[in-house]
């Protein structure tokens, strides 16, 4: 099954460090089948590559998959260190990238209906989804400017078990 | 005010211990009679009649029937002629072998009752006891009542325990199962019911065998396979312990759910080692042979019991999908599907307690989606009552028994059987943790641990496998019996009763009660599917890979099979949405809200309209208290008269409950009054979008939001239309009226729509269009016209007649 690590067979020596023979091309991830059916599928790809770029090397590929990691229990929480990769906040800031398109810090009306929409399919009127999405809003919107922002999102989700969710096993 | 209060409170105390006092009492007669029928029964039957004549009047006995039985021989020897000697018509007479044995039974399901009921008034009591201690000391109570009086008191004998009282406890259990945290924690549910329960197996029973050996004690001649037999009957977690002490408790729900999976689970290593040990347990030997065949037995047990579960739900689920004309009789449908997946897997020695579970969880979604919302609260409610009744019971017979049994007390066995039960049980949990811990995400912490150690209580199950015991094959079975009593009763006190004060010390995560938002529901559909395509990208099969396969599966296949017309293609996070307005609306009406709908909508967006371009619908302002008693004194009485005119009571079909139609419009008009404020906001601060085709378009696709609910048949039924505001006023909604009126016009034709655009059709109504999905009855028109009307300009060219565009072209 062609998958996204397979394809990229010459950069997964470390030593090679970065060059253009190999790179990760936008093409071949799009060319999963898996993620073709996955409604976030594009959105997925496009984290994985810089604003516009078609190729991506192997650390910035690398550094969206540390985001899971799974969280290291018992690290005492050194102050003036970088906050680490696959800490919650990080996770958290992750998804809520991949919400917020335009990266403008809120996740506005527009951009929750068109969330509602990739998940929910065809089957669904508009009328419908904008009743959800206005719900969502109001149910998450604290300070009511009619956007989610990242704090009111980190609260919404901070009874989803976001350390257990957002991690693969395979990656520790 | 002082006094008059400390006046009313002793009186309410003693109510129920009243309650217990005449139960109590009113068990003395009956067992009075009882006892007395067996001794006439015992006599020889040929008697001298006037001895009988004499016995006649006196007694309040069963007597009668059987005295006339034994009179007729007697008296064709003295008078042949005579068939019955003629006494007095019996006015009043008493029957009790008749209704015996149903009469006992409600007797004590009464008691059961009135022992909870009593718990809740006294809460005092309660806070500190957990309700399974009362019990069984009131069982306790009870037993020793009875053996006062002279009679046996009933064992809980292990059929009833196992046919009739475990089952509706299961099944609430396994219908209710919360499945996410069930399955993202199975391999962990898994290991500690498996390999936790082989480890307190054999290290109790060979520590018991050890002790056994020990010379002095007397205990010499129980075997290796006996003590093994013990071993397995007492390391098995009760679930329905764990259930009537965790659920007062409040525990974080991973830590319940870590717990009560694996007293579940654990059932099928219980029956297979307490049948394998059955079986060979005179037999000094056990071959590799049986050891291997053991290990086998377990899968065919355990993965036969689910299949048997499987494939019940699956039948269970396809039934409902037919029962949408007899809407009485579906919660009936998933009981008996239910039994019988138990009974069957019973009937094959397969686990029946995971037959069960599989039957719940797997029919649960199917199920849910075709029935009506009354059968779902119906099912809710009888499975929640039976379980509750059951737990009682049962608690409540295991003191009985306590009293009722021989026993036979033997210091040693029964006091290193605890220390050794306790032991193995946090040795088990320390080691496991260990080992899990290195394939978690989220760790175990040593407080989890402490908790799931502690919260290992043992119960019924465990004295009704004890009870199977046969006396030929084991003699000691007495011995057994008293030291898994001995330990039921310590890990339900003690444990039982420490658990909370421990919890609260050491600061454990408490469940969380807040019901699920539905943000919480899109972001966890979102992080699904995140990741889902991450592993894609990584290669990794992982647990979400499979989870999104099975996923797909369903959607394509199962769903379409098994769940009735529309809502097959219905995507979950609308039905989930749909629960939950649905769940808020009849809490608003619960609590009284009808007149809080904003009366700001009615005068921005009346105001422009021409009264009589105005259609038939408007919207109800915020009623005075007055006007709204108004309303409710006229709603009773059309109300009341309306049942009187409808048809005849069918027992086939269920008449649709006029409060029911209340609650629909309730929810039609909330989401109306909340979409219209929506909209009228929007307008208010942004211009008109401009809307042509998606209008239209989602005109004819039908934005009907309840299209689940059942179908009412609303024609045939008179309908109560609520009318408080005067009809010249723009400002009161009828929307009913609309819904006939609604379904009655012709569809204008598609071409001239698309034509005009933008078009304020004043009334519309279905759609031109074929492809509707749902069928756009009740909710289509108003909402469509209202949200037109906003969504437009709304600058006034007042149109006299209906029907027309409401703006010219070209605006």
């Amino acid at each position: 099954m062609r998958d996204g690590l397979s394809e990229l067979p010459p950069i997964r020596d470390p030593q090679s460090g970065a060059d253009h023979a190999g790179d990760g091309l936008k093409y071949d991830l799009q060319g999963i089948g898996a993620l073709a059916v996955n409604p976030l599928g594009d959105r997925i790809i496009n984290a994985f590559f810089r604003e516009g770029e078609e190729f991506t090397d192997f650390r910035a590929f690398m550094r969206v998959l540390a985001r899971f990691r799974p969280v290291e229990e018992g690290k005492s929480k050194e102050t003036g260190y970088p906050e680490p990769m696959n800490s919650r906040l990080s996770k958290l800031q992750f998804a809520f990238q991949l919400y917020d398109q335009d990266s403008d810090g809120k996740i506005s009306r527009a951009e929750m209906l068109q969330v509602l929409r990739l998940m929910v399919g065809i089957q669904v009127t508009d009328e419908q989804l904008a009743c959800i999405a206005d719900r969502t809003i109001q149910e998450a919107d604290q300070d009511g400017d009619g956007a989610i922002s990242f704090e009111e999102f980190a609260t919404s989700v901070e009874k989803l078990n976001i350390e257990q969710r957002m991690s693969l096993r395979m990656l520790k | 005010m002082q006094a008059r209060r400390g006046r009313r409170v002793p009186s309410l105390r003693a109510l129920p211990f009243l309650f217990i006092v005449a139960a109590l009492l009113g068990l003395l007669p009956l067992l009075h009679s009882h006892g007395l029928q067996h001794m006439l029964t015992s006599e020889p039957p040929y008697r001298d009649p006037a001895v009988l004549s004499a016995i006649e009047p006196g007694d309040v006995t069963a007597a009668p029937p059987d005295v006339s039985q034994e009179i007729r021989p007697l008296t064709n020897h003295s008078s042949p002629g005579h068939s019955k000697p003629r006494k007095a018509f019996p006015v009043l007479g008493i029957d009790y072998t008749h209704v015996r044995i149903p009469f006992e039974i409600s007797l004590w399901i009464l008691l059961a009752c009135l022992m909870k009921l009593g718990f809740h008034v006294i809460p005092s009591v309660s806070n500190i006891v957990p309700e399974s201690c009362l019990l069984i000391v009131v069982g306790l109570l009870v037993g020793g009542l009875i053996k006062g009086v002279g009679e046996s008191p009933p064992i809980l004998k292990s059929d009833i325990f196992f046919l009739f009282l475990l089952p509706p406890i299961i099944l609430d259990a396994g219908y209710f199962l919360p499945l996410r945290q069930f399955t993202e924690n199975l391999g962990t549910i898994l290991i500690f019911a498996v390999v936790g329960t082989l480890w307190n197996a054999f290290f109790l029973g060979g520590l018991m065998y050890a002790v056994c050996q020990i010379s002095g004690t007397g205990l010499n001649h129980i075997g290796l396979l006996a003590n093994l037999l013990f071993g397995s009957i007492i390391s098995a977690v009760d679930p329905v312990a764990v259930l009537a002490v965790f659920e007062e408790i409040h525990i974080n729900e991973l830590l319940h759910i870590l717990v009560f999976g694996e007293s579940l689970l654990n059932d099928a290593v219980t029956v297979v080692l307490y049948h394998l040990f059955e079986e060979y347990a005179n037999f000094d030997q056990v071959t590799v042979t049986d050891i291997v065949l053991g290990f086998l037995s377990f899968f065919v047990v355990s993965l036969g019991g689910v299949f048997v579960g499987v494939v019940y739900g699956v039948i269970a689920a396809f039934t409902s999908r037919f029962t949408s004309h007899i809407r009485v009789i579906e919660p009936l449908f998933v009981f008996l599907y239910s039994y019988m997946a138990y009974l069957s897997a019973e009937l094959f020695h397969l686990s029946g307690i995971m037959a069960l579970i599989a039957s719940g969880v797997v029919m649960r979604p199917y199920v849910e989606a075709n029935i009506s919302h009354k059968s779902h609260t119906t099912i809710k409610y009888f499975l929640k009552m039976w379980s509750s009744v059951s737990e009682t019971l049962i608690f409540i017979f295991l003191g009985v028994s306590t009293v009722a049994g021989q026993h036979y007390w033997n210091w040693t066995f029964v006091i290193s059987t605890l220390i050794f039960c306790l032991i193995a049980r946090v040795l088990g949990v320390l080691g496991l943790t260990w080992f899990i811990n290195k394939f978690r995400i989220v760790k175990l912490t040593p407080k989890d641990q402490f908790i799931i150690a502690y919260g290992g209580l043992r119960g019924a199950i465990a004295f009704s496998l004890g009870y199977l015991l046969d006396y030929e094959h084991f003699g000691m079975r007495d011995m057994f019996l008293t030291a898994i009593i001995t330990v039921i009763f310590f890990t339900v006190f003690v444990q039982g009763m420490t658990i909370r004060p421990l919890v609260d010390l050491l600061a454990v995560k408490k469940k969380q009660e807040t019901k699920r938002s539905i943000n919480e529901e899109i972001h966890t559909q979102f992080l699904d599917h995140l990741l889902t395509g991450i592993e894609d990208i990584c290669g990794h099969y992982g647990h979400h890979h499979w989870k999104d396969k099975l996923n797909r599966f369903n959607k394509k296949y199962m769903k379409k099979c098994l769940i009735a017309g529309e809502r097959s293609k219905e995507p979950q996070l609308i039905a989930f949405y749909h629960k939950m307005e649905m769940k808020q609306a009849i809490e608003l009406v619960e609590s009284g809200g009808l007149g809080k709908i904003p009366s700001a909508i009615s005068t921005v967006s009346m105001q422009n309209i021409n009264p009589k371009a105005l259609p038939v619908e408007r919207i109800l302002p915020a009623l005075s208290k007055d006007k709204e008693e108004e309303i409710r004194k006229i709603l009773r009485n059309n109300l009341q008269k309306t049942r009187q005119r409808l048809r005849s009571y069918n027992r086939h079909t269920l008449v649709a409950d006029p409060y029911e139609e209340a609650w629909n419009q309730m929810l039609l008009r909330r989401q109306k009054a909340r979409q219209l404020e929506q909209k009228m906001n929007n307008f208010l601060t942004v211009p008109s979008h401009k809307l042509d085709s998606p209008t239209m378009s989602r005109a004819r696709i039908g934005s009907d939001p309840l299209a689940y609910e059942p179908k009412s048949d609303s024609e045939n039924l008179p309908i109560i239309t609520i009318d408080p505001a005067s009809p010249q006023s723009p400002e009161s909604v009828d929307l009913v009226n609309e819904e006939l009126k609604g379904m009655s016009r012709l569809p204008p034709s598609p071409e001239e729509e698309e034509e005009e655009g933008l078009v304020m059709h004043v009334k519309e109504s279905s759609s031109p269009g074929t492809d509707d999905v749902f069928t756009p009855g009740a909710g289509d028109s108003p909402s469509n016209q209202r949200m037109m009307r906003c969504l437009s300009d709304p600058g006034p060219r007042p149109d006299p007649e209906e029907g027309e565009p409401f703006i010219p072209k070209g605006q």
